[in-house]
């Protein structure tokens, strides 16, 4: 493009910082993108990529920091400058309006003035599409289009914008299937040849390799690396940067060496200090009955996954869960809880934690396969699941499990204490007392019973809901992200439970982004990439290293 | 909303417009509320030479002044109060009920049938309940029209049961023109009159029947199954988070029938007090307005029973008034409905934000 600034860097920041109340999102960022280079930025969820895209694209005001273009400074809040001043931005979540056909929708963004000018904008529309490779019919309305065609249509929409310069990808290969992926990779390459800046927000370290000419990586806020293409790079470093320089942790807290000895000691009445509970409810088998579950089944033949567990209570078989959108999530998972056992889940998020979450609370229905729960087939809905003892710690808690205006006691009632009936109404008195009584709601410092629950705090929330969940002594426990946003006390306290709830015969599946934390408390490890459940793996016989590297390139890595 | 702002940092406006309501403005922006549609129909009233000062005091002092004018007062807020609770009943489900209108209709048509075919030599004491028990089935009946449409057809519940108003004012058409015509009606498209002993017992001097302690009890029973109840707990957690309810196992189908039907059965005793105790025969008009009027009530009242007395109460003085003004000034008492509907837009407005 003719109006390059010096040498060539089209956007520079130096120092760009953005806090939220006591969170640092960014933390001094400084970054160069140059026309006509593909700008890679690589980092775990919440490591203040969306933070730092935001403020380019004006979506956010920094704190400090500036930001030059062409060399000189600029101001890019709201985004409406930041269009202005050249910078355009395809978001993971489209910006589209469905009910309109594609090239109305181009018409929204593009058309100014009073007249659509139609005819002219779908010439440019189709010259764009052409030159790019990024074919669309304008005609058809975008509900019927699929995400593949929606992300074409969002970038047409991107480049149509006057004087765009530099464009931003948030996380674009997200929602492609691989074929699409390599035509994806193909289209940034023709825009570098054609001038523009390109910033590749992403995850995924083969993307990276194949396709960018420098790279940051962010972690936690700061940048922690930056190279050039010519430097050399490898995916070993880029791994390292991202997920911090994690020493491998084959030794958990829960090795099997040192749980036996607790157990025996329990169940001789001498209890241990970490797990001060009564006998488990739900969790609680004839011994007959569980061996009547145990018939071999495919995961024991994992090195990973030792033989002798006492017994299956949730096998999922060759599940298949759709998306909300009806679009298939997962395919072919087969997954084993036994009693007594935790079973970690890893991954980048947004593959299909939730779904496999929601599917085995009964949720979602499930596309395929077969539920069994302590033997018997269950498919019906949350009732059937919650009746066959499974319990569930939602990821977003205070858009799942709170009614607004009700207090903390109401909603332990809702799901955790039994209610007794007095006369016509609640006993809420007894109810009351349960809560106070119990070890859980005291071990996790649950605020006053009366409180009312929409007006906590993020953490009080996530006590309150898993308190819950601990209170029921279920036989299952779907757990999705319990240390999410937690000070490392709470944080502790939860792994207490948690590890106290699995001794005392309860299966857990648990959903984190925490690598330490999976590793500290699972019994098995599992990952999530590209639609399949990977693993079981043995945390004692693989590491931070190489489960990061399934999350981030799967098996093949 | 409170949630999200404890979420999410606030931002320095954000911040500003939660600090800037204090008590004293507070206070003042409710006398606001009350008062300014007041004010804007004042406004109207002059425009159409009609003193609004008269009006009001005349309003007041005929709700209040004399045992009949109280009596006719409650008269009027009676079927509001129970279409009222048609409609805040299912709203604490999370549902929108605008069918009081068709309900308390059809409620009126199997009461009148109920009297007229079977009821007419029936001594009081067993036929008063078993119209009261016809006339709660019909409002059930298409209350479960709706019903059916949301938990088997997926369907909006609002448009179904809006829709389904027009279906029940020409259904009740269709009999009083046809198979229920009086046949002494000289071709009017009315019931027979129903027996004399079915009618509501009167009190003394006015036109005052005992329907408006029915309603009452009817609202107090409501609020206590709601707030006491584990039934009534189950119906505010699914009207307060639905991913909630689900995730507790609750059956949410169940619950919306059932509160649905219920909402249905207490609009339609709304249409068998109507025959009842005012009209003592079905007309095409029986009971007409008094739907959506029930409705606005509910809104004015957060939905919450008790409350709900009170703002029936006050529409039942708004549209006495409508008669007043009608015989007074010659302005048709429909106009009155331009009051109600300033005073729900200003209560609606003036709590915005208040309610999470």
């Amino acid at each position: 493009m003719e109006n390059q600034g010096s040498n060539g860097v089209l956007l520079r920041t130096v120092g760009l910082t953005k806090r939220f109340g006591s969170l640092v999102a960014n933390q001094g960022i400084d970054l160069a993108v140059k026309a006509g280079t593909i700008h890679a930025v690589l980092g775990e969820n919440g490591a203040g990529k969306s933070t730092l895209m935001k403020m380019l694209y004006g979506v956010y005001k920094p704190d400090e920091g500036e930001i030059y273009m062409d060399g000189r400074p600029v101001t890019l809040h709201p985004p409406s400058r930041a269009r202005e001043k050249g910078i355009g931005m395809v978001f993971q979540d489209f910006r589209l309006i469905p009910a309109m056909t594609a090239l109305d929708n181009v018409a929204l963004a593009a058309g100014s003035g009073w007249r659509f000018r139609r005819g002219s904008l779908r010439e440019r529309m189709l010259e764009i599409s052409a030159k790019y490779g990024l074919s669309v019919n304008p005609d058809v309305p975008v509900w019927q289009l699929d995400l593949g065609q929606r992300q074409r249509l969002e970038i047409v929409k991107t480049l149509m914008a006057p004087n765009v310069r530099l464009i931003i990808f948030d996380e674009p290969t997200s929602v492609l299937v691989p074929q699409e992926v390599r035509a994806f990779l193909d289209m940034l390459g023709l825009l570098r040849k054609d001038g523009f800046g390109i910033l590749l927000i992403t995850h995924k370290i083969d993307e990276v390799l194949a396709c960018a000419d420098e790279v940051s990586v962010l972690r936690a806020g700061r940048l922690t690396y930056r190279a050039e293409r010519d430097e050399g790079w490898t995916a070993e470093r880029l791994v390292s940067a991202m997920l911090g320089e994690r020493t491998p942790q084959p030794v958990t807290k829960r090795d099997r060496a040192g749980k036996r000895p607790t157990e025996e000691a329990r169940r001789s009445g001498h209890p241990s200090e970490e797990v001060p509970r009564p006998e488990p409810r739900f969790a609680d088998m004839p011994p007959e009955a569980l061996s009547r579950m145990e018939h071999p089944s495919e995961e024991t033949s994992h090195p990973g996954c030792p033989s002798e567990g006492p017994g299956e209570v949730l096998r999922l078989e060759n599940g298949a869960i759709a998306g909300d959108h009806g679009e298939l999530v997962l395919e072919s998972v087969n997954l084993t809880l036994r009693r007594g056992e935790i079973t970690g889940v890893a991954g980048i998020s947004g593959n299909g934690q939730r779904e496999l979450a929601e599917a085995l609370c009964g949720l979602r229905r499930l596309k395929r396969g077969t539920v069994t729960i302590g033997g018997k087939p269950v498919a019906g809905g949350p009732r059937e699941f919650l009746e066959a003892g499974v319990a569930c710690v939602p990821e977003d808690p205070l858009r799942e499990s709170v009614v607004p205006g009700f207090t903390i006691l109401e909603h332990m009632a809702l799901e955790g204490i039994p209610l007794r009936r007095r006369r016509m109404g609640i006993d809420w008195r007894h109810a009351r007392e349960a809560l106070e009584a119990s070890e859980e709601a005291r071990a996790l410092n649950l605020a006053e019973a009366g409180r009312r629950a929409d007006r906590l705090s993020g953490g009080n929330v996530q006590r309150m809901v898993l308190a819950r969940a601990l209170i029921r002594r279920p036989r299952v426990l779907i757990v999705s992200y319990p240390s999410r946003g937690l000070d490392i006390g709470t944080v502790h306290a939860i792994q207490r439970q948690l590890i106290g709830l699995a001794e005392s015969g309860t299966a857990i599946l648990l959903f984190s982004e925490d690598l330490d934390e999976l590793f500290k408390l699972s019994d098995r490890l599992m990952v999530l990439f590209g639609k399949r459940l990977l693993g079981p793996y043995d945390p004692a016989e693989t590491d931070a290293f190489r489960i990061g590297e399934r999350m981030l390139r799967g098996e093949t890595a | 909303m409170k949630t999200e702002a404890d979420l999410l940092p606030l931002s320095p406006q954000a911040a500003r417009a939660v600090g800037r309501l204090r008590p004293a403005r507070k206070i003042g922006r409710q006398i606001f509320v009350f008062l300014a549609p007041f004010v804007l129909y004042g406004l109207f009233l002059l425009y159409n030479g009609v003193n609004p000062w008269e009006l009001y005091v005349s309003m007041v002092r005929s709700a209040f002044g004399d045992w009949f004018g109280f009596g006719e007062t409650l008269i009027k807020a009676t079927p509001i109060l129970l279409t009222g609770l048609a409609a805040a009943l299912p709203a604490r489900a999370g549902l929108i009920n605008v069918g009081g209108e068709g309900q308390l209709a059809i409620g009126a048509l199997l009461a009148t049938m109920a009297a007229v075919w079977l009821l007419d030599a029936v001594p009081a004491a067993a036929g008063i309940p078993l119209m009261l028990f016809a006339g709660a089935l019909g409002g059930a009946l298409w209350a479960g029209v709706t019903a059916l449409l949301k938990v088997a057809g997926r369907m909006n519940e609002t448009i179904a049961s809006l829709l389904l108003n027009y279906v029940a004012v020409f259904l009740v058409g269709y009999f009083v023109h046809g198979p229920l015509k009086d046949p002494h009606s000289f071709n009017w498209p009315f019931s027979p009159e129903i027996a004399r002993q079915l009618r509501l017992p009167v009190f003394d001097g006015t036109r005052l029947h005992i329907g408006f302690l029915l309603a009452i009890a009817f609202a107090v029973l409501v609020w206590l199954v709601l707030a006491k109840t584990g039934t009534g707990f189950r119906i505010r957690v699914l009207g307060g988070n639905r991913i909630a309810a689900e995730r507790a196992g609750i059956r949410v189908s169940l619950i919306y029938a059932g509160v649905l039907l219920a909402a249905g059965a207490l609009a339609g005793i709304a249409g068998m007090i109507e025959i009842a105790g005012i009209e003592g025969r079905l007309r095409p008009t029986t009971g007409a307005t008094y739907g959506y009027l029930g409705f606005l009530a509910a809104w004015m009242a957060w939905n919450h029973p008790l409350r709900l007395l009170l703002t029936s109460f006050l529409l039942g003085m708004i549209a006495v008034a409508g008669n007043e003004l009608e015989i007074g000034s010659g302005l048709p008492s429909s106009s009155v409905h331009m009051l109600m509907a300033l005073v729900l837009f200003f209560l609606m407005g003036g709590a915005r934000g208040r309610k999470a």
